[in-house]
């Protein structure tokens, strides 16, 4: 079937029903009916800007239409999270149902389709803007229609299925996953397709149908793309697409191995709609989409297009890009945002919300670069809401969760935190990126204590504020049912610690004055003293709860001299 | 008694824990009978398929199509286990 924009309304064509397709698709020839359920439930009720958020892409795509055929504005909220629906509640008639429950009967004083204007608002979107305020985003028809004829012309849908990992509530799922194939008379699915298993099974039914595959995906599913699944070249895709975020070089290989297709990358934003693409296994750089004209000011990356809110202006794009031959390469966001699980987070709204909190002073929310994605939070709390044992932090850290998750969807909540009196910082007041690296150290070197921050009073003397991590290799096998950090490995923290505070203090000589008062256990924040001394260093291992274990050890260098001060 | 002190239980929070790096949760804070995503553990959708991934790494277990019931099996650490098994490979 040939392309049509929406604006001639591609859901009023006569299709012939495609056979073969189990349910969970959505076939051009099952959508007038549902439509038509929409369009009942919607007559007689306020017109305006209507809030849609729906699992089912068959039932939104219907929705939809029925919305723009009553000459109504879909609203389209980024979430589902209860706090984020309320809000936008407020600025819209009214919420659209999960199901439109109207009798068939009930077909009175429905108004005939009205044909959609090119000018108007189609839809709004919703966005984290550097502030972590959402930013909302109108859409007209005119620019959707740009932009789908930009795919059309580069990946056209005959002939094809369309299978959806991504939410069709942001603006790459929007037209890759639905409207596309809307306007290309493709059947669509999505929803549950998001696991392996089910891509796979649905992959199958494509090919079953005579239907070549095309994947809306995203690098949080083709990153964890398991290799046991019957990936096979006869229910091979023609296409994968990736968007949210970029997609590592392995993943994007291991993609395509599996998969048996090209994995074709756009970059874009809510703001801009798609910008540029790329197939990594190809090449890194990223190509412009047809109709967009780029200019670069230093790293600054400016565009021109028709699918933008104002096309004849230089619209100033927030990443960090070096210019390439026909396109350019991506070197990171140039404010506070990241994407996590491709979605756009802003740190500073984390911050504002965690500091919120009455037992926080201030809050630093990091990425750490890991591989998962997920992200740190530094907190400092008050003395008396610093947590001393597994229990208490546990706690602290639920109750910082269940704050964010109002307002922050599961995967943008920090996985990993670190409670402190007071952020760390370095000679010119900052928290920079060795500090975070110190606070964060205890995730990939699961022998060394947590370390949360540390005070010289003097030349020889240093107290360390440390935990001791759960997961510490140590405690291992130690003692089952009771936990602790042996003995020996406190002296060798003492140890460890002295030389990175104090230099090099020699070799070990032995110990002294050594004494075990209580078990350290996984989860206890303590303080470890430590005191150069001519003959060595004397340490003191403190806690809440009182002394843990204290002593002296003898260190000289080789050539005979102590720990020599200076 | 809920509370399960068998090797496989011991075995799967200790998968948990290390797979989606739950650094302040000890094997003792999974409640057996506990949702282990939303509201209980806190558990989200990257971390179902991490999950998905180490079941099959370690136990050979291929989930299904059908997603109501791996949300089934995953509801909480007693239903993941009976789901260990009944379909574990080895």
């Amino acid at each position: 079937m040939t392309f049509t924009p929406l604006s001639q309304a591609p859901w009023r064509r006569t299709v012939s029903p495609v056979p073969g397709l189990p349910s969970g698709w959505t076939s051009p020839a099952s959508l007038p009916a549902r439509v038509e359920a929409w369009r009942r439930w919607l007559a007689g009720r306020p017109g305006g800007q209507w809030l849609l958020c729906q699992r089912y892409p068959g039932e939104f795509c219907a929705a939809l239409v029925a919305l723009w055929e009553s000459g109504r504005v879909a609203v389209l909220p980024a979430d589902d999270r209860p706090e984020t629906l309320a809000r936008l509640a407020n600025e819209v008639e009214g919420t659209l149902p999960d199901a439109p429950d109207v009798p068939a009967a009930a077909d009175h004083g429905i108004q005939a389709p009205l044909a959609l204007t090119p000018s108007s608002t189609a839809v709004v979107l919703y966005t984290s803007g550097s502030t972590g305020d959402p930013v909302r985003l109108a859409k007209r028809f005119d620019q959707l229609d740009a932009e789908l004829a930009a795919h059309a012309k580069l990946w056209p849908l005959a002939g094809t299925a369309v299978i959806s990992q991504v939410s069709h509530q942001h603006i790459y799922g929007l037209l890759a996953g639905i409207l596309h194939p809307l306007c290309a008379g493709a059947p669509f699915c999505g929803d549950a397709s998001r696991y392996p298993e089910v891509l796979a099974a649905r992959l199958e039914e494509a090919g079953g149908a005579g239907l070549k595959p095309v994947v809306v995906s995203s690098p949080a599913q083709l990153s964890r793309l398991p290799d046991h699944l019957p990936w096979t070249e006869r229910s091979a895709p023609c296409r994968v697409f990736s968007s949210g975020a970029p997609l590592a070089a392995p993943h994007a290989r291991h993609a395509e191995r599996l998969l048996h297709a090209p994995v074709v990358e756009i970059y874009g934003s809510t703001e801009t709609g798609g910008i540029a693409r790329r197939r990594q296994t190809r090449s890194s750089t990223w190509q412009p989409l047809p109709g967009v004209r780029l200019s670069f000011e230093g790293e600054r990356l400016l565009l021109r297009s028709a699918f933008l809110d104002t096309p004849d202006a230089w619209w100033q794009q927030p990443d960090r890009v070096a210019p390439a031959a026909n396109g350019f390469a991506l070197l990171g966001r140039a404010d506070r945002l990241v994407k996590i699980a491709g979605k756009r987070v802003s740190l500073v709204h984390i911050e504002r919300t965690l500091a919120d909190a009455p037992e926080v002073i201030e809050a630093r929310c990091v990425d750490l670069d890991r591989s998962d994605g997920r992200l740190g939070a530094v907190v400092a709390l008050s003395r008396e809401a610093i947590p001393h044992r597994h229990e208490s932090r546990r706690d602290l850290i639920q109750r910082l969760r269940a704050r964010l998750s109002k307002h922050l969807e599961q995967v943008a909540i920090p996985r990993y935190w670190r409670f402190v009196d007071a952020l760390p910082s370095n000679p010119q007041g900052k928290l920079d990126r060795d500090l975070i690296k110190r606070l964060f150290a205890d995730l990939d070197d699961t022998r060394a204590p947590r370390w949360l921050g540390e005070r010289r009073p003097g030349a020889d003397s240093c107290t360390l504020t440390l935990e001791v991590p759960e997961r510490l290799a140590y405690l291992e096998g130690h003692f089952e049912d009771y936990p602790l950090v042996p003995g020996v490995v406190m002296v060798q923290w003492a140890i460890e610690l002295a030389r990175e505070n104090f230099g090099q203090l020699g070799d070990f000589q032995g110990l002294e004055r050594l004494k075990f008062q209580r078990p350290l256990q996984p989860g206890i924040r303590f303080t470890l003293e430590l005191l150069r001394r001519e003959d060595g260093i004397a340490f003191t291992f403190e806690s809440g709860e009182g002394r843990h274990c204290a002593g002296r050890v003898r260190l000289q260098s080789r050539d005979g001299t102590g720990a020599s001060h200076g | 008694m809920s509370e399960t002190h068998d090797d496989l239980s011991i075995e799967l929070k200790q998968l948990i824990i290390e797979t989606l790096e739950l650094e302040d949760v000890a094997p003792g804070d999974i409640d057996p009978d506990a949702p282990l995503f939303g509201e209980g553990l806190g558990l989200d959708s990257i971390d179902a398929l991490e999950l998905g991934l180490a079941l099959q790494k370690r136990f050979g277990i291929k989930l299904d199509a059908e997603a109501e019931e791996t949300r089934r099996h995953f509801s909480n650490l007693n239903a993941l286990k009976a789901l260990v098994e009944a379909r574990r490979a080895d």
